[in-house]
């Protein structure tokens, strides 16, 4: 079963003479554990699908459906609960607490959702270690370079053990030698632990770490494109990721 | 004229045999799988190297029962053609594209879909991408540098080359309003006189 899928998915902004379709009829599917990058013109509705796709926003027409269950159907709590625990965002500008180290940032989502302050702690070290961020780790965001910071929120997407990344440009502040340190990690979260990405992006170089790229026009789905055949026993893999700490 | 010039350099780096050129040549040049020299090549290229005067070919005594093998070392003519290979800068590839020529038979012929021809070669193009990107990634660049660099090479190229599809797809309608190149009408026959 696919981990997101949309159905004639459609996204108005707007009503009357100043109305926008921003995503008109997309239907796409991505599995779980696959590593799927979305390109197109500045415009072309990337965002608005994402924000979608991570039940931000509200659709217009059509439905999205997280692990098989339609997101139109539910209760703003349960809603709030998904996105919380099955859905990780990272962002173009990082949006880390600035106050915050980078280990209390990583904590932050889990010690919200009742995650114990200890504990929290503890998985936000695991996933900062995974990530090369060891010696950073109580450091604050201004004493990170764009790259680390990304990687801070990289690890803060995964804190809660979700199935499914969501990325909105993330190496789109950053320079190519980061940027590219960046969609490897982000390849390495798919590939290693099993968790699915979506990563919207218009630089070709970032999107070809990709396993699958779907192209948009216009709200549309223009094309799509495989650059990876999927990995034997994806069930298997998916179901392997490392546990989080009990 | 690479190999030849590389054959040249890597004789005054020590004499050689000619199959430990060859490895050496592929080496350097991104293995084998990038670049293979037939050791018939590497034999024609060091007998006109040799007819040049560019190297010598002499032979070493051979260990125990085996013959003597030849080897080969670079001349003072070969080392002054190396340093003028040097000297110059190298030509950047020519513009001789087989998907340019695609798209214009598509366009003129009206045989093909354009816009089809275009995704295809997208899809193509970010295969070969993902491919060339693994295999960089996968490198440790504080011991394999150079084989890091090739590679960067190739994956600018790429980017460049989607670059430019994308600006064909977004102006493809502005192409097929405007008249392909075509010959020039020229009158048959021998010119007028006078004309
Ligand atoms: N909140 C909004 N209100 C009105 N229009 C919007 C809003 N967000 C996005 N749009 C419009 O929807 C279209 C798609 O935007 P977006 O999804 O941000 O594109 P992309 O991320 O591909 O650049 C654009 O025309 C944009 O102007
Ligand atoms: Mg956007």
């Amino acid at each position: 079963m696919p981990i997101v899928e949309t159905q004639n998915l459609s996204k108005i902004y707007g009503a009357g003479e100043v109305a926008v379709t921003a995503l008109d009829h997309v239907s796409i599917s991505v599995e779980a554990g696959e590593f799927v990058a979305i390109m197109g013109p500045s415009g072309c509705g990337k965002s608005t699908l994402l924000h979608l796709l991570g039940g931000l926003d509200s659709v217009s027409d059509g439905s999205v459906l997280i692990d098989g269950q339609n997101l139109a159907g539910m209760k703003d709590d349960d809603l709030t609960r998904l996105r919380r625990r099955k859905i990780g965002f990272i962002f173009q500008f990082f949006n880390l607490i600035p106050v915050l180290t980078a280990q209390e940032n990583v904590a932050l989502p889990i010690t919200l959702d009742g995650v114990k302050p200890a504990e929290a702690r503890a998985r936000a070290a695991e996933w900062l270690t995974r990530l090369d961020m060891a010696e950073r780790m109580h450091h604050r965001p201004d004493q990170l370079s764009g790259g680390q910071q990304q990687r801070v929120a990289i690890a803060r997407a995964l804190v809660a053990d979700p199935d499914l990344i969501l990325a909105d440009e993330p190496t789109g502040n950053l320079d190519t030698r980061a940027g590219d340190e960046i969609a490897e990690t982000l390849r390495q979260v798919s590939q290693q632990w099993g968790r699915a990405v979506v990563m919207v992006t218009h630089d070709p170089r970032i999107a070809a770490y990709a396993d699958r790229i779907i192209f948009l026009k216009d709200g549309k789905v223009n094309d799509q494109t495989i650059l990876a055949p999927r990995r034997n026993g994806d069930a298997a893999t998916a179901a392997a990721p490392l546990q989080a700490p009990a | 004229m690479s190999v030849r010039n590389a054959f040249l350099g890597l004789l005054a780096q020590k004499p050689r045999h000619g199959y430990e050129l060859r490895a050496a040549f592929e080496a350097i040049a991104g293995g084998g799988v990038n670049w293979d020299v037939k050791p018939a090549q590497v034999y024609a290229t060091l007998d006109r190297l040799a007819e040049a005067g560019l190297v010598v070919c002499t032979s070493d005594l051979g260990e125990g029962d085996e013959p003597g093998r030849r080897v080969y070392a670079l001349t003072e003519a070969g080392l002054a053609a190396l340093r003028q290979w040097f000297d110059e800068g190298v030509e950047p590839e020519h513009q001789r594209d087989e998907f340019y020529i695609k798209l214009m038979v598509a366009l003129a012929s009206g045989a093909g879909d354009p816009h089809r021809i275009l995704r295809t070669q997208r899809g193509l193009i970010y295969q070969r991408l993902h491919g060339l990107t693994t295999q960089r990634n996968a490198l440790d660049a504080r011991v394999a540098l150079a084989q890091v660099l090739l590679l960067d090479k190739a994956i600018m190229h790429l980017e460049a080359d989607l670059r430019w599809l994308e600006f064909v797809e977004a102006r493809l309608g502005d192409i097929q309003r405007q008249p392909l190149p075509a010959p020039q009408v020229r009158a048959r026959g021998r010119p007028k006189k006078g004309s």
